[in-house]
């Protein structure tokens, strides 16, 4: 079901926003579909056209001294008027007290309001970067994500190429795995994809011939991260002597993920060739690059430049 | 063509480079991809220095300008095959200059 219920955010939510309930318990099965905030100010003040409830509705500071300036039965009429609409739930920050109305009308009309320490910006900052992470969109990859000099490789291949081993070999080289086999990216503020693992499994790996390893254990806390972002995507296969593979890197291979493009490279499994050497030199030329240098594109220039000069 | 015939033939060409901008990177890449999918040895040889056909970075070394002449040997079964496919692609300018 899409969005997310009042119970799952209250549970998740209850401790960093510091949480209260104070009115609406029959409430917790409506839903937060929406990943924004509305501070229905206007609305109470009578103008309920395009009144945004399916947001999450904030009452801070102006919201709460305007219904105490009006007559009882006028705040009543108001807040009834918007809380008859499927508002998922409302907040009142910097531990206002609620009017009497607003606690009896959310119970009569079973909508959530909670209670908050917290100010209205710092409020409103955290549950939209919640909601924001809640409703990213996201995707389960067969691969593995691995920090090598703080690039995040989403390393994939086929079953038994050699993944895991690579994924082992960049750890003991004091690089950090962030999960081996599945990785759960989300899109987070439409711009980044951050990989992260199951976790259950997270600080598990399967090697053929040893088994499930934990490799916190083995390793240490430093080998270790929770999340990164992916920055360069690398295909291992078994060299294809038919297939022509990259030679100079001139131009710049992506493919997609959540319909974001990632740089990508294919590399090419053979006995003699180090993939965790590979793999750590793939990220630094990555780093390079993004730092403006193409080494292939200065040498082109260097050589044409050279040919003319003769 | 019998096996017997094209067995570790050796055949040699002189090309010109006729694309303005020269043997640089990305020709070099079109030539190696080339010349690697045949089993013969391939030497390329400008002025007096030769390089291994197969090697991008041997090809770039050669810095070979418009106009600059190569000789070219393939040693091997498919020599004539390759050096025929290799004066095409020179020809053909590798797809520059239009």
């Amino acid at each position: 079901m899409k969005g997310i219920s009042i119970s799952e955010f209250y549970e998740k939510m209850k401790d960093e926003l510091q949480l209260t309930l104070v009115a609406g318990k029959d409430g917790f099965n409506r839903r937060i579909r929406w990943p924004e905030i509305n501070r229905p100010g206007l609305a109470l003040a009578g103008y309920v056209d395009y009144f945004a409830w399916r947001r999450v509705q904030i009452l801070g500071k102006v919201e709460i001294t305007y219904l105490w300036s009006l007559e009882p039965d006028v705040s009543r009429a108001r807040i009834a008027q918007i809380l008859s609409r499927k508002v998922p739930c409302m907040i009142v920050a910097r531990r206002y007290c609620a009017l009497k109305q607003l606690l009896e009308e959310a119970d009569r009309l079973k909508v959530p309001l909670f209670r908050t320490p917290l100010v209205t910006v710092d409020l409103i900052d955290r549950i939209t970067v919640f909601l924001d992470n809640e409703f990213a969109p996201s995707i389960s990859l067969k691969g593995n994500l691995v920090e090598v000099f703080g690039e995040g490789v989403f390393l994939e291949g086929k079953s038994g190429v050699g993944k895991s081993e690579t994924a082992l070999g960049l750890l003991a080289r004091g690089h950090r795995l962030i999960t081996d086999d599945v990785v759960r990216i989300k899109l987070r503020e439409r711009k980044y994809l951050i990989g992260s693992g199951s976790e259950l499994t997270r600080h598990h790996m399967e090697i053929r011939g040893l088994g499930i390893i934990n490799v916190q254990k083995l390793f240490g806390a430093v080998c270790f991260r929770e999340e990164s972002q992916i920055d360069l995507a690398i295909t291992l296969e078994r060299w294809d002597p038919r297939k022509e593979y990259e030679r100079l890197g001139i131009e710049e291979d992506t493919i997609r993920i959540l319909d974001k493009p990632v740089p990508h490279l294919t590399i090419p499994v053979r006995t003699g060739r180090d993939l965790v050497l590979m793999v750590e030199t793939a990220a630094l030329n990555h780093r390079l690059k993004s730092m403006g240098f193409n080494p292939a594109r200065a040498l082109d220039e260097q050589l044409i430049r050279s040919m003319r000069a003769r | 063509m019998s096996r017997e015939n094209s067995n570790n033939s050796k055949v040699e060409m002189s090309f010109r480079i006729v694309n303005s901008l020269g043997l640089h990177l990305r020709p070099a890449r079109m030539l190696a991809n080339l010349t690697n999918k045949f089993e013969s040895d391939i030497f390329i040889k400008k002025n007096s220095e030769e390089v291994n056909g197969k090697s991008i970075m041997g090809i770039i070394t050669l810095a070979a300008a418009e106009g600059a002449l190569l000789k070219v040997t393939a040693i091997g079964p498919d020599a004539r095959e390759a050096i025929e496919a290799i004066g095409k692609l020179i020809e053909n300018k590798f797809g520059e200059d239009e």
